[in-house]
């Protein structure tokens, strides 16, 4: 039952918290969109006033683009330097971002408020920064050698029979997909807790993420796989709609960026809500730092301390 | 006396039984050679040893002093081959590692010994290191009409980095691996001037040309091995440790073997043929795909060129290890290559399965001479695999059918081309070897296949069928150079259209074949102006004014076309006007640039050349068309997609 009082508690939260949604989604928009319009305006001027485009109404269309010739390398080029330099950004915005939303949606934050957005984001922006670059790189490394190594063995094998292949890949593939959760649930321990105890080390968050995701780990398991699978929904469509879809007109187009903007404004609120319900099992579960005790609000913005 | 009425009486019986039919009920080639070989295996000393009896017919009006064979496994014999010389490579340090042949005893029908009378000989290069050429001078000249036999005990070691042939742990596959004619060109065929004989050393770009022969090898190997060939099973006998297989193959090039344990074998049947799959255990799920790629290529060549007449075909798909001999051709045998994990939306399997199996038609059947023409061999099979593939994988994602991204075989090949920065160093009429700056693929492969096709688009797909079916029909189980295929080509399109393309279509090899300009074409621009009537005093009548009463809405519109590249094509272009008039204009492509006015109430919207994309020579497809209102959307949704994607992309990678 603590499972979905979390869950329920950690909606609740991430409503209450949807202009924090917005701004990260408007960041990371903007973000993408700096990068992307330079890309377009080099589209339409290496294609000029040519009807070839007209190959593309069907989709991709790699003849087409292929002609492009040199235009199309020094898109390319300026594309993957890019798209590199954007990520970089926006991994080292989202840090700054995620403390603000962790900050929104700790408990006894009624309304939400843009100033102690910023200022929690400001406060734990390279504690944040620190524990998503940690558990990156540790996820990435398992996923590597979990999933690399079998899928490597595999390939190379001649003789193998198909039945143990097949096997070996659904393996390694399971274990890596039982392993995502677990990675996610310390980072987000880490960053909830830290979002609680402003001035303390994020080494000790990574800690406490660490242990806080063993010592309650069914509960916070099972959470963070409902959690997982329900941010997959608007991903599936964001996959499956988005190629399908081949508007021509103008009108078509305009709407498809607002129906793929929206989709992606949904993900962005269920991982919020992901936040949210982890930061609830938190509170729920741990013993929370007295020194902080201040900064625990109830809903109406009244200081409460917090019980363990 | 009685050893050699033996031999004498042996060879007879071998020669008559190279010419009995056992697979075919008539011989389909001359059969200048004919070759009987009875080996052993050796899996500890990788060695392939034994003796074979060969002989060829001087079908020639000339005296020949001498024979040429070629002995290619001694290609691996060094890094100063020429094979590794233009590899830049090296067949490795170990012993273990080189691949050579050595003949042991060379004698005639009369028992004479001709192993003195034999020396290394490299006709292309002078490469005093390369011995994969040797010629015999013969006791006797070879009189029009006589037949030399020669009796040969050769032992073959196999090189140990497959590079098309060679063995690597327990997986062998033998090709060139013994003692082999040359072709002998009398004076007329190809480009002959007079008698001499055709026998190149081994190079790293090409290494076929021979006579259509009938093959007996018989074959002693460990029993745990699967086996497969270009032949067709005779016998098979089994004392539990050894097992002796012994084949039959009529009027192919070139006979290779290969031997496995770890080979599953599946079989399939199209019309009268009987095919055989030997793939690795593991890939099993592939085995519908290759069969059906292998009886697509079947189908649509015996349609389209002729019939298969072979009533057998091996086809090897080789585990990883001996990845290095896939993608051969040994016209009833070929390689494919796929790997264990492999998406049904990328048909490599299958396109290397339909090119590999193409070549048993350009080389096998139509037995030109890759060393010196291989756009005849790989650029015309090229082309065909294309069609194929196109044809029943769908012609706008024949190679790659993915969701997000399709890809036909008939567009890579001309990308490969057309974006190639080394497109205008050299012709198409170059020898295999001599290609510089790595041009060999591109030149033989794609461009080939290119112009093939915009020759498709010129002439039409059914005289282009025409044509092969006449090439086929004319020089099956000969030796075609390009010129005889260019005589088809004038004589099929004159036939079929006439003086339409003038009084042959030289012009279009010239170019195209023989010449290394690009082609491109352009629309410049569009002009849409208001008709100016004539001011101040004027001799004569506006005529003009005459024939359109209402001048103020009159325009003057000009379409502007140029032509950019040197390549001169005949090209349609089609004229769109402000009102739904469209007109489709022809033009020589001779001019440097053309313009196509007219006057009228319209104006011009757009223009485009070659709308129909037929000449897939043209390196820029973009300005073959000019509009006044460009249409982004497409351009926008795909912008939009990417940045919807990279925004998902980060919403999973940033925690």
């Amino acid at each position: 039952m603590k499972i979905f009082s979390c869950l329920k508690s950690g909606f609740g939260r991430t409503l209450r918290s949807w202009k924090g949604v917005l701004i990260v989604w408007l960041a990371l928009f903007l973000l993408v969109l700096v990068f992307i319009y330079p890309l377009r305006g080099s589209l339409k001027s290496a294609f000029g006033s040519s009807m070839i485009t007209e190959r593309l109404a069907d989709g991709f269309d790699i003849e087409v683009f292929a002609d492009l010739g040199p235009a199309l390398k020094s898109i390319l080029s300026s594309v993957t330097s890019g798209f590199m330099l954007v990520y970089l950004i926006g991994f080292i915005l989202n840090a700054f971002l995620t403390a603000g939303l962790f900050g929104s949606v700790r408990k006894g934050n009624g309304k939400f408020s843009a100033q102690e957005f910023f200022r929690a984001g400001s406060v734990n922006f390279w504690s944040f920064l620190f524990i998503s670059f940690l558990i990156t790189v540790i996820l990435n490394f398992i996923t590597g050698i979990v999933l690399g190594i079998p899928i490597g063995i595999v390939s190379m094998s001649e003789t193998m029979p198909e039945s143990t292949r097949f096997a070996v890949m659904i393996t390694a593939g399971a274990v890596t997909l039982l392993l995502i959760p677990v990675f996610l649930l310390v980072a987000d321990y880490s960053r909830s807790w830290m979002a609680s105890h402003e001035n303390e080390s994020c080494f000790r968050a990574i800690g406490f993420g660490f242990s806080q995701t063993f010592s309650k780990f069914w509960s916070s398991y099972i959470m963070m796989v409902l959690l997982i699978l329900t941010q997959l929904v608007p991903g599936i469509f964001i996959m499956t709609i988005l190629p399908a879809w081949k508007p021509v007109t103008g009108g078509g187009v305009f709407l498809l960026l607002i129906v793929s903007q929206l989709l992606l404004f949904t993900r962005l609120l269920f991982k919020t809500w992901r936040y949210a319900s982890v930061t609830s099992m938190m509170e729920e579960t741990a013993v929370i730092n007295p020194a902080n005790i201040n900064h625990i609000q109830d809903e109406q913005g009244r200081i409460n301390p917090v019980t363990g | 006396m009685k050893r050699f009425s033996i031999c004498l009486i042996i060879l007879a019986i071998f020669i008559y039984l190279s010419n009995a039919q056992i697979i075919n009920k008539l011989p389909l080639s001359d059969r200048v050679t004919g070759y009987r070989i009875d080996v052993n295996l050796d899996t500890g000393s990788k060695t392939v040893n034994g003796n074979m009896e060969a002989f060829w017919v001087n079908k020639s009006s000339d005296t020949v002093p001498d024979i040429r064979m070629h002995l290619y496994m001694n290609a691996f014999r060094s890094n100063r081959t020429t094979y590794y010389t233009e590899m830049r490579g090296s067949p490795g340090n170990k012993d273990s590692d080189l691949g050579w042949i050595e003949i042991s005893s060379f004698t005639d029908e009369n028992g004479v010994d001709l192993l003195p009378l034999m020396e290394y000989i490299s006709p292309d290069d002078g490469n005093k290191e390369d011995k994969t050429v040797i010629r015999i001078l013969l006791p006797e000249p070879a009189m029009p009409g006589d037949t030399i036999s020669v009796k040969i005990d050769f032992e073959t070691k196999l090189a140990s980095r497959i590079r098309r042939t060679g063995f690597t742990d327990d997986f062998y596959f033998v090709a060139q691996w013994f003692p082999k004619f040359g072709v002998y060109e009398a004076a007329g065929m190809r480009y002959a001037v007079k008698g001499a004989w055709n026998c190149h050393q081994f190079h790293a770009t090409s290494e076929f040309y021979s006579n259509h022969s009938v093959y007996d090898v018989t074959l002693n190997l460990p029993t745990e091995y699967v086996t497969g060939s270009g032949g067709k099973l005779i016998s098979e006998k089994d004392d539990g440790e050894m097992k002796t297989l012994t084949w039959r193959a009529e009027d192919i090039v070139d006979f290779a073997w290969t031997a496995w344990p770890g080979y599953s074998v599946f079989t399939d049947r199209w019309k009268n043929v009987d095919i055989t799959l030997l793939i690795p255990g593991n890939r099993v799920k592939q085995v519908e795909r290759q069969f059906t790629a292998v009886k697509n290529a079947l189908e649509y060549l015996d349609q389209n060129v002729g019939p298969y007449p072979w009533p057998h075909l091996t086809f090897v798909d080789p585990p990883s290890i001996g990845s290095g001999a896939g993608g051969m051709e040994y016209t009833t045998l070929f390689t494919s290559a796929s790997s264990t994990i492999m998406p049904d939306w990328l048909h490599m399997p299958e396109m290397v399965t339909v090119h590999e199996f193409g070549h048993a038609y350009f080389m096998g059947i139509l037995a030109s001479n890759e060393f010196e023409e291989p756009w005849l061999d790989e650029g015309v099979n090229s082309y065909w695999e294309e069609r194929i593939m196109d044809n029943y994988y769908s012609s706008k994602s024949g190679l790659i059918n993915h969701r997000l991204l399709k890809v036909s075989d008939k567009s890579s090949a001309r990308i490969a081309y057309t974006r190639s920065p080394a497109r205008q160093v050299v012709s198409n009429n170059e020898y295999s070897w001599k290609y510089p700056h790595g041009t060999y693929s591109m030149m033989s492969y794609q461009k080939t296949a290119t112009w093939l096709h915009t020759l498709t688009g010129i002439i039409g797909e059914e005289t282009m069928n025409n044509v092969f079916r006449e090439y086929y029909r004319k020089w099956a189980f000969r030796h075609p150079s390009g010129k005889d295929f260019i005589d088809v080509v004038n004589v099929v399109v004159r036939m079929e259209h006439g003086d339409r393309f003038g009084s042959d279509m030289n012009w279009f090899f010239d170019q195209t074949l023989y010449g290394s300009g690009i082609c491109d074409y352009k629309v410049s621009g569009i002009s849409n102006r208001k008709y100016h009537k004539p001011e101040g005093k004027a001799d004569s009548v506006d005529a003009v004014a005459m024939e359109w009463p209402n001048t103020d809405s009159l325009y003057t519109v000009v379409a502007m076309l140029e032509r950019i590249g040197d390549v001169m094509l005949p090209v349609d272009v089609l004229i769109h006007f402000t009102n739904g008039d469209e007109i489709l204009e022809k033009w020589d492509g001779k001019e440097r640039y053309k313009d196509f006015t007219y006057t009228g109430y319209r104006e011009i919207e757009w223009v485009k050349i070659d709308p129909e994309f037929r000449i897939a020579m043209d390196v820029n497809y973009i300005n073959n068309s000019f509009t006044l209102e460009p249409q982004r959307a497409p351009l926008h949704r795909l912008v939009n997609r990417i940045l919807a994607f990279i925004q998902f992309f980060f919403s999973i990678m940033l925690l």
